[in-house]
């Protein structure tokens, strides 16, 4: 055994590396990159990247490929041609479930909205207080309504619409002789 | 597919149009007048001023529930009042009644129909309704007395003319005293039948 057996360059320790961090390697081959990453600094550190990146994928949600897809790498394998089916009875029930989703979102940020825009609660005392404006708001309607119908009924509705009638009916009773000297 | 994608939008749309419909503002209203952007009257010079809206008319509703039912009803059925009152003393008067002209035009561009128009030596009173479908969704009043006060009142929701007309006509409040009285004597010269 030489001594580049025994002592694998860098160049050589970095391809054992991956297989090292997989468990791939011979007791013999691991002992040896061992040996090597004792006295270099650059390939342990390469060592423990390489540990930190397989743990991180490790940590990761596994993802379950579902069965049709399976199926149909299988069928492309053996050299089957693939039928494309435009509709699957999934495709309905994910749209129904994005809607659901949206109309949710739609809904919650309608609700948080009108939640965050109502005021606290107020008091007995600041709703006396309102009820007594909302009064004094319909008195001043009633006050100024009631003011103008007054002088509607006395001057308009005497003039405009109780003499003409009275006229109208003169008119019909007397001849134009008599309109004439009312007039 | 394509009939899927059309009954799911369908349902979407009328799910976002009804919760947004819920959150509507008293400012969506279409009774509702934007007194503070018109700038009727001075902010700083203003006698009565009155903001009730939301929540707060529900809950006036319930108090007076038992002991003033007709009360209740009405506030029940209203979005929004405000009323902006302001002694025409050490104002200018030309400038509160052009703004008053301003404001009638304004609603008369946007579809309010004149009730009552009342011009008589100096003072003006005007009535407009909003209607929405036959129902009245708004009401708004603006009124000057020369040397005395102005008024807007603006009244936002389900308004029901007769109901409302009783109800004001039956409170006479202390506060009331300020209001302009009508001179003696006075004959309106140019008043208009209801539209």
């Amino acid at each position: 055994m030489n001594r580049h057996q025994h002592d694998p360059s860098c160049h050589e320790a970095l391809d054992l590396i991956e297989p090292y961090v997989d468990g791939d390697l011979s007791a013999d081959e691991a002992s040896r990159l061992r040996s090597h990453l004792e006295r270099c600094v650059s390939c342990a550190a390469e060592l423990e990247l390489a540990t930190r990146i397989q743990s991180e994928l490790r940590a990761l949600p596994e993802l379950d490929c579902p069965p049709e897809v399976l199926e149909k790498v299988r069928r492309a394998g053996r050299g089957e041609v693939v039928p494309f089916v435009p509709r699957s009875r999934t495709t309905g029930l994910r749209i129904a479930a994005a809607a659901a989703m949206l109309t949710l979102t739609l809904g919650g940020g309608a609700l948080f909205l009108s939640l965050q825009r109502q005021p606290a609660q107020p008091s007995p005392e600041e709703i006396a207080q309102a009820t007594q404006e909302a009064k004094i708001a319909l008195a001043y309607l009633g006050k100024v309504t009631r003011r103008a119908s007054m002088d509607l009924r006395e001057d308009v509705l005497q003039k405009r619409l109780i003499e003409p009638a009275a006229r109208g009916v003169s008119r019909s009773l007397g001849g134009p002789q008599k309109l004439e000297k009312e007039r | 597919m394509r009939r899927t994608i059309v009954i799911l939008a369908t349902v979407l749309l009328v799910l976002a149009g009804s919760a947004a419909g819920w959150a509507q503002k008293l400012t969506d209203q279409p009774g509702y007048v934007p007194l503070g952007q018109l700038d009727l009257f001075p902010q700083d010079k203003l006698s009565v001023e009155i903001n009730i809206e939301g929540a707060l008319l529900s809950l006036i509703a319930a108090g007076a529930k038992q002991s003033e039912p007709e009360f209740s009803s009405l506030i029940a059925g209203l979005k929004g009042i405000t009323v902006q009152a302001i002694p025409l003393k050490g104002v200018d008067e030309s400038l509160v009644r052009t703004k008053i002209g301003r404001t009638v035009h304004w609603l008369e561009d946007r579809g309010w129909k004149s009730t009552m128009k009342v011009r008589d030596q100096g003072e003006e009173t005007y009535i407009y309704l909003k209607e929405i479908d036959g129902k009245i969704a708004g009401l708004t009043l603006l009124t000057l007395s020369p040397g005395d006060e102005a008024v807007v009142i603006n009244i936002v929701g389900r308004i029901d003319p007769a109901q409302i007309g009783r109800l004001s006509q039956s409170l006479n409040l202390p506060h009331l005293k300020q209001v302009p009285a009508p001179a003696p004597g006075k004959k309106p010269e140019k008043p208009e039948k209801p539209e």
